[in-house]
């Protein structure tokens, strides 16, 4: 019986081959959010205005991120027999030329990123593209030589900057539903949940419970129905690797939740994205209906008897959603407060029923782990945190983007090694993990290596993978200060420790920061701390004070240097700063004046400009402005 | 304290020399249930006077209960209030008579018989522990408080346009995010006629919309300019300079953060992360992103849009 099936899934994988690979150029524009933003929107109308006029035999298409954000907007070009190139940083007027260059029969190197000879499939697999154009292209890296690339294992990303999002086929051809078949009609749903046990995979959230564990515990409680989630209320800032999942490859997170709703016997699904996603939220109804019509959601999928389907649902901007027991009160409609836990949403989840909740990433693993094996899986990372983790690299470092690591990997190798370092000769100060209940990691920890246990013993977690890197010009007192502005507004206010402590902490933090901080208050902090993180109900709550406790555990000293020297060390306290023009280096060219929204500062064309103290808002943007580096901050 | 019954037995016969006899004795009516009457009532009672405080609705508490916030000091509604709901219930000198009118009043200062009709509640108020469940029961979805409801007015072209949005979001428990969202992305904000209409039409009552409303950060109760700037104040943006971003733009346009400008034409706001970590400092116009904003590409930025 299976047969139909698995010829179905051979004609779509025959007709992604051929999309990929087609018999003629094949150029691809990465057109996820960060493209966009950086206008490939505009490379990828100019190509294609190109490829009508030049008359190039050629298809255009739009894949996701391929995680080097900071190179965008990137394109890329098959070469049909020969290897497939990534170009960087393009613009509309190096599209025109690429364009021009492959209607003269010639292919231009300049701005190449890399090469690809190869195509990375799961594991150690690869696709060989052939050797056409041998030796043309030597000088340029390989894929796997791009430093930003070589440290990297792509698998909940494996498919990210590679396909067509939205195209099933393309899909398909990297493997996809293969994993689905197979389990559906050879295996028993106990029999998937013990190989996901086998892979140690551990939520990709923040909380890094046991993704196997959970899902038995679901199946364990007797109800009539039970729902899966998928969790892609991203809110942590500095996070972003589950909306290039959804904008990039939503197949897999589809994928990855009819196995689960497989594994827990559950017949419906919902992603819940923020609405902050919108683009997310097109591609992922997008695919859905794709998947609906290939029959792979729906009644009886693939003549299991299994039914299941899946809806999305948006939240409206409350941080406090992406908790569980917050998330599924949004769903129902009612006032997304957390609620006390037990009962688990395992036992007494959605309307009352077991519900399991992971978050993209999580989701986006599974169809890996059921097409590999478990143990395949689990001999990546390490001990306590197997496989592999995808990290947000962003803040003052060279090369910012997703970058997906085996588990274990030091945090210098991250930042250093793929990242690049420190640009503009800055010094490392610290490394912000885990969002707003993560904390600051400072230089000294740099070869700490990252997994669960290892982060979670240094005063941070491992979170949702947000890595905020930071140089010597960011004050760490006042990040602890935003981080508490920040779950100080997003505090539901359910619990007194947490509305009002975060409250509190946010006060002092601020006098401090602002040179008014009194000698008792850090170890006032750290009291208070200590209280709201036992006394409140949900994450939030619990973890609000860790960029607090994990700042003054690493940098007490800046905190003794604002509380009793009234300066900050990093010049960033803007109570603390004084902006002045330097005579010697200012040529009068009045742009700093007329940029100063509190006209502070005064002088006439080719004089020395004055900043007038009494008037200066220190709101810094002279010293933005300035193109002459005569506006010094002390 | 504690004179009890007593003192207003005693009243009746000597009227004419009351106001010289003793100051501290005598009965009070406090008509009106709310927190004037509770506070009034308490004060009476705790200076010695029998209070009987006579409340139309089958509760004391009145608008301060359903509110969040007072004005002007934002103090929370129902920590103001509630110790003194518990206090008049169980105060000594306080006969609680609830779900009551007052037909009459004869008499004068020192001897008033009042006449009041108290309704009947159908429920036993001893045993009754307020625990909501024969509410949650009731077949016929009575309401407890009766509110009356006027049918609810709407714009006929309004009209259309929820129950087109209600039908499309019909996920029968649950729709009501849906719903709001929609109304939302269609009118830009939520209009009052409109969410009142819902409220009808989804059996959701006013105070659970509102409570929703405010809770999400996106939803708004009063008109936004016809194009949303959301400045990311995550903390990449923070750290390469969102504030000035947010600085700049807010003196250039003349508006506060979370406001609008006066010609409709714009909304700040101060968004969390969107997701351009690696793009930072990063804003956002309606759905479109722009990367790595210099101060000095506002003004471009805003160019693009009418």
């Amino acid at each position: 019986m299976s047969n139909k099936y698995t010829q179905h899934l051979d004609s779509l994988e025959v007709a992604g081959l051929g999309s990929m690979y087609p018999e003629r150029f094949r150029i691809s524009v990465g057109m996820a959010t960060c493209g966009l933003a950086t206008g490939a929107g505009e490379v990828f109308q100019q190509l294609r205005k190109g490829i009508d006029k030049t008359g190039i035999d050629a298809v255009l298409s739009g894949t996701g991120c391929l995680g080097f954000c900071q190179m965008e907007p990137v394109v890329d070009l098959y070469i049909p027999g020969g290897p497939r190139l990534t170009y960087a940083e393009m613009t509309p007027d190096k599209a025109t030329s690429l364009i021009d260059a492959l209607s003269r029969g010639d292919i231009p190197t300049d701005d190449l990123l890399c090469v690809h000879r190869t195509e990375s499939l799961l594991g150690d697999s690869f696709r060989d593209y052939g050797s056409g154009d041998a030796g043309k292209f030597d000088g340029v890296p390989l894929y796997t030589q791009v430093p930003f690339f070589a440290k990297q294992n792509k698998i909940a990303l494996r498919n990210c900057g590679v396909i067509d999002p939205v195209s099933i086929e393309e899909y398909v051809a990297r493997s996809g539903y293969r994993a689905l078949l197979e389990v559906l009609t050879n295996r028993t749903n106990r029999e998937l949940i013990e190989e996901v046990k086998k892979s140690g995979l551990r939520g990709r959230g923040g909380g890094g419970f046991p993704t196997g564990l959970k899902w038995e515990y679901t199946l364990s409680t007797e109800a009539d129905e039970r729902y899966v989630i998928c969790n892609a209320d991203e809110g942590d800032p500095g996070a972003y690797m589950d909306r290039s999942v959804l904008e990039g490859d939503p197949h897999s997170v589809i994928e990855g939740m009819i196995l689960g709703g497989y594994a827990m016997q559950a017949s419906k699904g919902f992603v819940y994205v923020r609405t902050e996603y919108p683009l997310a939220v097109e591609r992922m109804a997008e695919a859905i209906v794709q998947a609906r019509a290939n029959g792979f959601l729906g009644e009886d999928i693939f003549g299991s008897g299994f039914s299941f389907d899946l809806q999305i649902r948006q939240g409206s901007g409350a941080f406090v959603c992406g908790e569980e027991t917050s998330l599924m009160h949004s769903i129902e409609g009612v006032s997304p407060e957390p609620r006390n836990r037990p009962p688990f949403p395992s036992e007494s989840g959605l309307w009352e029923k077991p519900t399991n909740i992971n978050n993209v990433e999580t989701w986006a693993n599974i169809p890996a782990i059921l097409f590999k094996g478990g143990d395949w899986f689990s001999a990546i990372g390490t001990e306590n945190s197997k496989g592999t983790k995808v990290f947000s690299l962003v803040g003052t470092v060279r090369n910012t983007g997703l970058v997906e690591v085996p588990m274990g990997i030091t945090l210098r190798e991250i930042i250093f090694e793929i990242g690049g370092g420190i640009p503009d000769d800055k010094e490392f100060k610290a490394v912000q993990t885990g969002g707003p209940s993560g904390g600051c990691l400072p230089a000294s920890l740099l070869d700490l290596p990252v997994d669960y246990q290892q982060l979670a013993e240094a005063g941070s977690i491992m979170g949702s993978g947000g890595m905020v890197v930071m140089d010597e010009t960011s004050c760490v007192v006042d990040i602890a200060r935003y981080f508490l502005d920040f779950t100080n507004d997003e505090s539901c206010g359910k619990c007194t420790s947490c509305r009002d402590g975060s409250e509190l902490m946010l006060n002092i933090l601020t006098r401090i920061t602002q040179g008014h901080g009194k000698p008792e208050d850090v170890d006032f902090l750290l009291e208070l701390g200590a209280a709201v993180t036992d006394a409140s109900q949900c994450g939030l709550g619990q973890t609000l004070a860790n960029p607090v406790l994990s700042t003054i555990r690493y940098f007490r000293d800046e905190y003794d240097a604002h509380i009793e020297q009234a300066i900050c060390p990093a010049h960033a306290c803007k109570e603390l700063v004084t902006y002045s023009v330097n005579p010697d280096t200012c040529t009068g060219c009045t742009l700093c004046a007329r940029n100063c929204p509190a006209a502070a500062i005064s002088g006439k064309v080719k004089e020395v400009h004055y900043i007038d103290q009494g008037n200066c808002i220190k709101c810094g943007l002279c010293y933005d402005v300035c193109n002459f580096n005569a506006i010094v901050v002390e | 304290m504690g004179h009890g019954n007593n003192i207003m037995a005693e009243m009746k016969p000597e009227k004419k020399n009351m106001a010289t006899e003793s100051a501290k004795s005598g009965a009070v009516l406090v008509v009106g249930g709310g927190i004037a009457g509770i506070q009034s009532s308490l004060d009476l009672a705790d200076s010695g006077y029998k209070v009987y405080l006579v409340e139309k609705t089958p509760a004391i508490g009145g608008t301060m209960a359903q509110l969040d916030k007072t004005f002007p000091t934002n103090d929370c509604a129902m920590c103001v209030i509630s110790p003194k709901l518990v206090g008049s219930g169980r105060h000594l000198n306080i006969d609680l008579i609830t779900n009551a009118e007052v037909m009459g009043i004869e008499g004068e200062a020192g001897n008033f018989t009042v006449k009041v009709k108290r309704h009947p509640r159908y429920v036993d108020v001893e045993a009754c522990t307020g625990c909501g469940a024969c509410v949650q029961n009731c077949p016929v979805n009575m309401i407890i408080y009766p509110v009356e409801q006027d049918e609810v007015e709407i714009k006929r072209k309004d009209r259309d346009t929820v129950l087109s949005i209600l039908e499309e979001n019909d996920h029968g428990e649950g729709s009501l995010m849906p719903v709001l969202q929609a109304v939302d992305k269609h009118y830009g904000y939520l209009p009052e006629d409109v969410i009142t209409y819902i409220s009808s039409k989804l059996s959701v009552s006013l105070s659970d919309i509102y409570n929703i409303a405010t809770f999400y950060n996106s939803f708004s109760l009063v008109p936004k300019g016809r194009h949303k700037i959301s400045i990311c104040m995550g903390t990449t943006c923070y750290v390469k300079g969102a504030e000035k971003l947010m600085q700049k733009l807010c003196s250039d346009l003349g508006v506060e953060p979370g406001g609008t400008t006066e010609d409709m034409r714009f909304s700040v706001e101060a968004a969390r992360c969107i997701g351009c970590c690696s793009l930072a400092p990063a804003i956002m116009v309606n759905d479109k992103v722009y990367g790595r904003v210099k101060l000095t590409d506002l003004s471009g930025i805003l160019k693009e849009y009418e």
